[in-house]
């Protein structure tokens, strides 16, 4: 870690005007992807703003049922949250998949949302990456690629997968993320707040530069609905995924009413399956529409050297869920 | 109480110490004045250092001296040899010239006044290479032409040739071991600090006295000047028996700056500078007749090793297990070994055996297959009464009552051999089996025992407790000599100016320093009855073969009883010191080997291509078993390990340019808690007297022998799919239409 | 906090050489551990060096006072500065789980963690498991179910398993305490007897 000043925000206004006020500034949450991120030299921030003392820890039920989570929710307290295990189970089980005891106690949903890719060559600080030093190249797509590379959404110019399991359950709910900055406060749709690579790889979120987030307002959950969320992974635990799938599905009898469906793992971005759910809408749950609702989710796929199998893999996780759903 | 303690299950006597945070392992030690010290490492694979521009480091907050090729102090090299006990795997000095020979090499070193620091600094450090084209893996190797045959290490016998030729069944099969990592959780750390011409080096060694060698030839020393301090090591596995260009940049460091400098390995370069296991190719072949009997086996291995290094390269002996451990008459072995950009490999946990009985265990799987013969039946079939290779009566085998035991334990009998066809809700069931082999060896050593006057036995070795209880079971042969209790026996190790001890591998330090323990103790028992007859002493009449020594206490024919500490007291002494050399076992009477026996189930849940070790039952026959409680735990251990290298474990090389990929804790894979299987371990605790006097074999590496193949084997009696290149990855076992 | 005005200032402090007398200052703080061990008296704002600021924080029970540079991390000043070496590094990247401690009650990674954003915190580290002289019931246990061999990733380890034992979140049963176990990395592979340690100190705790 190089050298850098710290300033405690003591209020969300003080923490904008005090990033717009220097050039090379990064609002410190959890810290988990940052200051790993800072010892690696990946990042040289020259003023660290902690904005972990500001008052964005409540996780609030508002009337239209839409739920809104702090953006300083670490991610432990958000997977244990009553309303989280009852009503959105997948966002709980996503949560509790990902990383360690220890790191969702201090990783934080606005963290979590903001995390970078694990590619190994964006992470070497040396490689060429498109994605740290734009225009230089991918070492990625003729490179080692089996684990944390996607199959969807990747360009010519960068090919490394979303990290986040939350981001996958958030993305098969549906929420909007709240973010404040010099020109005020705006909602953007969780699904376009993280953006696909295309031709400029290093552009990854919608936020701008100067913007902080300080909430997630989450859809209001689906009458009838159940969820959960499945992570498959070379071990146990403590790994990243190599492919995940976020299911909520609500029946009518044996007939699918609404279904949402996100992958993880896989794409360049948390992916939701919009062809997969259309074909699965109206229905019949059955393990014929579940494996045809597979392919159709990854029809669009493109496998490189060593991550083909996340596409069969990908497949086996959205049967796997949804059967685990609609079994009674 | 004699029968009691050894082998007794008793509670490290260190583990208070290591419990509450107070054992100093070397990078805990903060000495007043010392500096820090952060490494900068080689971004290319092979090439060399055109320039390094320091000038903004230098700048930098706290910054003391900046130390590379053109500035730092001209050392020797060790000679290297392990008959002297100066060994190390990479001779090259750090910073000795220009060259890149791997990814991750030291090429600059910043002392500062602070971690942080030094740290900053070193991230400003500018280093400009010459890339060449690097060789980065085993088939580069052999494609740029260089394969040296190792003929010293070469086993033949018989005609395997003729015999393959002619024989019923065959086998040939070509297996793969990719670069695993020790990765100890401590990162190889040194503390070198200098008091005029003596060195003091807090460092992570498996062998305090090997590394104080080293360090008194790299720097010009005698090794009087030289100590070696390790009393708690966060283990090793093999990467922390010879010192590596770390240490020697610290205490180079050090002198130069004149501070003591601390310097901590990252977790990044403890994949590249540190040692690893070494890739390998292997190809066996096999034959057996109609009822499956042996007539010809053939191991040939490949394994890479490191450019930085052509004399003395490391070698892994992948055949040393296979020249014997079953019978058959037409047998060959060889070994060759291919260069690559790689740093240098060294030991891991059973070299040689825990690659080579992968390719040899799964190739008798495949056999036993051939043949439509249960696995264990076909082993049975191929037992070997004495060792063949050598022509020798083994010491203690029971690998068939190991092998009986643990099918047992188990529940083999039940097995349905038919593949696929024993399932649980989502997931098939998978039972595998196989052996172990490890040889056994007994050095050399020195220890030193002291009855002192405050009541405690104290004695002394300068080898080193890396995790496996070395302290506990010390004390526990002198408990058992001395009639004392463990809480009146003090141990110390880890420290190069004590009685020369073994390093702390291959499975050697308990059968070395326990022998020289003991006769150190009863050494001191006599010295005690020396002073008991000095005039003005206990005893002052009576003649030392009149004393007897029981539980503390000396006594006379007449039965006058006077406790050793009256005894020193009587002469106002300190202590009665005995010191001892015990020498190593003698190799030309018998073969000495441990045995033993994995079973494994694994479940393949095929709808979600997930795949888990669930069982393990293990039988090990590695003579007496010195404490129960230490001796399970290295076993459990060793098959956790074991796990990790058939499932997970497999350092990544870019073969564009031979940097590593994945070289940290998120992406190198080590089980975890959630990967822990039932574990059930079987010590047979038959005592090896040929061997030594206590009968133990020693127990750091049989565990990880043939765990591989066992689970490999498993996982084709589930899936099918016979796996011979680790580790086995769940895409290996999907079926992947492109 | 030592600004009684709440607010910790700026540095401007990038580590250049224009600042050397804060590298004086600041060795004197990191390379003399054996004297800042002891926890000093807090330091009035005039005696803080240049580029460095005075936090405070409760660790083990007892108040701390010292100063710091905004780059260090909290695991880095408990080794260093206040040389309490139980908690240990094993990959400084919150891959690894050596460096588990306590912050207010909660285990964290303390590699990733800022010392100076832990100002005002309650801090629990190994050492401070143990009182009066007697070791905790869950110590006593790794002791007799042999949890460790080299013994350090225990420290964390055992800072994870108090937390996973006191947690009403996490399941009694073995396949939740290994997973909860999960982020704390044993290369040993004692993982069978720190379960057994952690199902056998619950029960002691429980009746205690």
């Amino acid at each position: 870690m190089r050298h850098f000043s710290y300033s405690r925000a003591e209020s969300i206004d003080q923490a904008v005007a005090t990033f717009s006020e220097n050039q090379h500034a990064s609002f410190l949450a959890g810290g988990t992807n940052l200051l790993d991120m800072v010892k690696l030299d990946l990042i040289r921030p020259e003023l660290i703003i902690d904005v972990n003392r500001l008052n964005l820890n409540q996780i609030e039920v508002l009337e239209d049922q839409r739920l809104k989570i702090g953006a300083m929710v670490t991610n432990s307290i958000l997977a244990n949250h009553a309303c989280i295990k009852d009503k959105y189970t997948v966002l709980s089980e996503a949560l509790l998949s990902g990383a360690s005891t220890q790191l969702r106690n201090k990783a934080t949903t606005g963290g979590n949302v903001m995390q970078r890719v694990r590619c190994p060559y964006f992470r070497d600080n040396t490689s060429m990456c498109n994605k740290r030093d734009p225009g230089s190249g991918c070492s990625a797509i003729d490179g080692f690629n089996r684990s944390v590379h996607a199959v969807l959404g990747t360009s010519d110019q960068c090919i490394a997968s979303h990290p986040s399991d939350m981001c996958v359950a958030m993305a098969a709910i549906g929420a909007s993320v709240t973010v404040t900055g010099p020109s005020g406060d705006r909602d953007i749709n969780f699904l376009d707040f993280h953006l696909l690579p295309g031709e400029t790889p290093w552009k990854e979120f919608a936020l701008k530069e100067d913007e902080l987030i300080t909430h997630i307002t989450l859809d209001a959950p689906i009458e009838g609905a159940r969820s959960t969320y499945l992570k498959l992974r070379d071990r146990s635990s403590y790994q990243f995924a190599l492919a995940s799938s976020a299911a909520i599905v609500a029946l009518n009898g044996n007939t699918i009413q609404e279904v949402r469906l996100a992958l993880g793992g896989v794409g360049t971005k948390p992916w939701r399956a919009w062809e997969a759910e259309k074909m699965l809408q109206g229905q019949p749950a059955n393990i014929e529409n579940f494996e045809k609702a597979a392919r159709i989710a990854m029809q669009e796929a493109k496998a490189y050297k060593h991550n083909a199998f996340k596409i069969p893999l990908a497949q086996q996780a959205i049967v796997r869920t949804l059967l685990n759903l609609t079994a009674n | 109480m004699s029968e009691m303690i050894i082998g007794a299950a008793k509670p490290r006597i260190d583990g208070p110490a290591k419990l509450t945070g107070q054992a100093r392992y070397s990078s805990d030690n903060n000495l007043t004045g010392m500096a820090h010290a952060y490494g900068v490492f080689s971004t290319i694979a092979h090439g060399k250092i055109i320039n390094i521009d320091t000038s903004l480091a230098k700048q930098s907050l706290g910054v003391i001296d900046i130390f590379h090729h053109d500035n730092f102090p001209d050392l020797y090299h060790t000679p290297s040899m392990m008959e002297q006990e100066n060994k190390v795997e990479e001779i090259r000095l750090p910073f000795e010239d220009n060259h890149i020979y791997y990814a991750g090499q030291f090429v600059a070193l910043v002392v500062a006044d602070t971690f942080e620091n030094a740290r900053a600094a070193a991230y400003k450090v500018r280093v400009d290479y010459q890339a060449y084209s690097a060789i980065a893996n085993l088939e580069q190797g052999l494609e740029h032409g260089d394969l040296q045959m190792q003929e010293k290490t070469q086993h033949s016998r018989g005609n395997p040739e003729q015999a393959y030729q002619t024989a019923k069944h065959t086998i040939d099969a070509t297996y793969r071991t990719p670069v695993e990592t020790h990765n100890p959780m401590e990162m190889h750390a040194t503390v070198a600090a200098w008091q005029g011409d003596h060195l003091t080096m807090y460092d992570t060694t498996q062998g305090v006295v090997n590394a104080r060698n080293v360090y008194a030839k790299v720097f010009g020393l005698s090794p009087d000047q030289v100590t070696v301090l390790t009393p708690f090591l966060g283990s090793g596995f093999g990467g922390k028996l010879w010192p590596w260009p770390n240490a020697i940049a610290a205490a180079g460091a050090a002198r130069a700056v004149g501070q003591s400098v601390k310097l901590v390995v990252p977790r990044q370069e403890m994949f590249t500078t540190t040692g690893h296991r070494p890739e390998t190719r292997q190809r066996l072949r096999l034959a057996t007749n109609e009822d499956g009997k042996l007539v010809s086996v053939r191991h040939d291995s490949i394994s890479t090793t490191s450019v930085i290094n052509k004399t003395g390269s490391y070698v892994e002996l992948c055949g040393g297990m296979t020249k014997a451990l079953y019978s058959c008459q037409n047998l060959s072995v060889t070994h060759g070994i291919t260069y690559v950009n790689r740093g240098t490999p060294t030991s891991m946990r059973a070299p040689g055996a825990a690659s080579g009985l992968f390719a040899l265990e799964s190739a008798m799987d495949e056999m036993a297959n051939t043949l439509g013969m249960d696995p264990l039946e076909f082993r049975l079939l191929n037992y070997a009464n004495q060792d063949e290779s050598q022509d020798l009566p083994w010491s203690s085998n029971h690998i068939r009552d190991a092998y009986a035991q643990a099918a047992e334990q188990f529940g083999w009998a039940k097995r349905n051999a038919k593949v696929g066809s024993m399932h649980d809700g989502n997931e098939i069931i998978g039972w595998g089996m196989d052996s172990c082999n490890w040889e056994a060896i007994q050095y050399g050593c020195d220890a030193r025992v002291a009855f002192r006057e405050d009541g405690t036995v104290f004695a002394s070795c300068g080898t080193q407790d890396i995790g496996t209880g070395t302290y506990t079971i010390v004390a526990q042969v002198l408990s058992d000599l001395t009639g004392l209790p463990l809480d009146k026996i003090e141990v110390q190790l880890g420290d190069s100016s004590y009685p020369s001890g073994p390093i702390s591998g291959g499975s050697w330090a308990t059968a070395t320093t326990l022998p020289a323990i003991a006769k150190a103790g009863r050494k001191a028992i006599e010295t005690l009855k020396k002073y008991a007859i000095l005039s003005g002493g206990s005893f002052p009449k009576a003649k030392t073969e009149d004393l007897i020594y029981e539980h503390g206490q000396l006594s006379d024919k007449k039965g006058k009883t006077v406790h050793f500490m009256e005894v020193l007291k009587a002469r106002r002494l300190a202590s009665a010191e005995g010191e001892a050399h015990t020498n190593g076992a003698h190799t030309d009477k018998f073969s000495f080997r441990s045995f033993g026996a994995h079973f494994v189930e694994v479940r393949w849940d095929p709808g979600i291509s997930r795949l888990r070790v669930s069982r393990v039952v293990s039988a090990i026959d590695a003579g007496r078993a010195m404490n129960k409680l230490t001796s399970r735990n290295q076993i459990e251990g060793s098959i956790v390990m074991g796990i990790g290298m058939a499932l997970f474990e497999q350092t990544e090389y870019d073969p564009r340019d031979g940097r590593p990929v994945n070289n940290n804790f998120a992406e190198y894979l080590v089980p975890v808690h959630a990967d822990q299987p039932e574990i059930d371990v079987i010590l047979l605790d038959y005592p090896d007297y040929n061997f030594n006097e206590f009968g133990a074999r020693g127990l750091g590496e049989i565990g990880i022998t043939g765990i591989a193949a066992a689970i490999a084997n498993a996982v084709f009696h589930a899936t099918g799919k016979r796996i011979r290149e680790l580790p086995i990855t769940l895409d290996k076992l999907m079926d992947i239409v492109a | 906090m030592a600004d009684k005005h709440g607010t910790i200032p700026h540095s401007n402090l990038h580590g250049d050489k224009a600042h050397h007398k804060v590298s004086q200052n600041s060795a004197s703080s990191a390379t003399d551990t054996q004297q800042t061990a002891s926890l000093d008296p807090p330091h009035s704002a005039a005696n803080i060096p240049d580029g460095q600021y005075s936090i405070q924080f409760t660790i083990n029970r007892t108040p701390c006072n010292l100063n710091v540079t905004p780059n260090m991390i909290l695991l880095d000043v408990l080794r260093h500065q206040l040389d309490l070496t139980g908690t240990k590094k094993g990959c400084d990247h919150g891959q690894c789980g050596a460096c588990t401690i306590h912050v207010n009650g909660q285990p964290i990674n303390s590699c990733l963690s800022l010392a100076i954003a832990h100002d005002g915190d309650e801090i629990t580290t190994i050492e401070g498991l143990e009182q009066n002289g007697k070791l905790h019931p869950l110590q006593q246990a790794f002791l007799e179910h042999d949890a460790y061999q080299c013994g350090y990733c225990t420290s964390g380890q055992m800072m994870m398993a108090l937390s996973v034992i006191n947690d009403a979140d996490i399941a009694e049963d073995d396949a939740a305490v290994r997973e909860a176990m999960s982020g704390n990395i044993c290369r040993c592979g004692a993982y069978k007897n720190i379960l057994s340690a952690i199902q056998s100190a619950r029960k002691e705790m429980k009746q205690a």
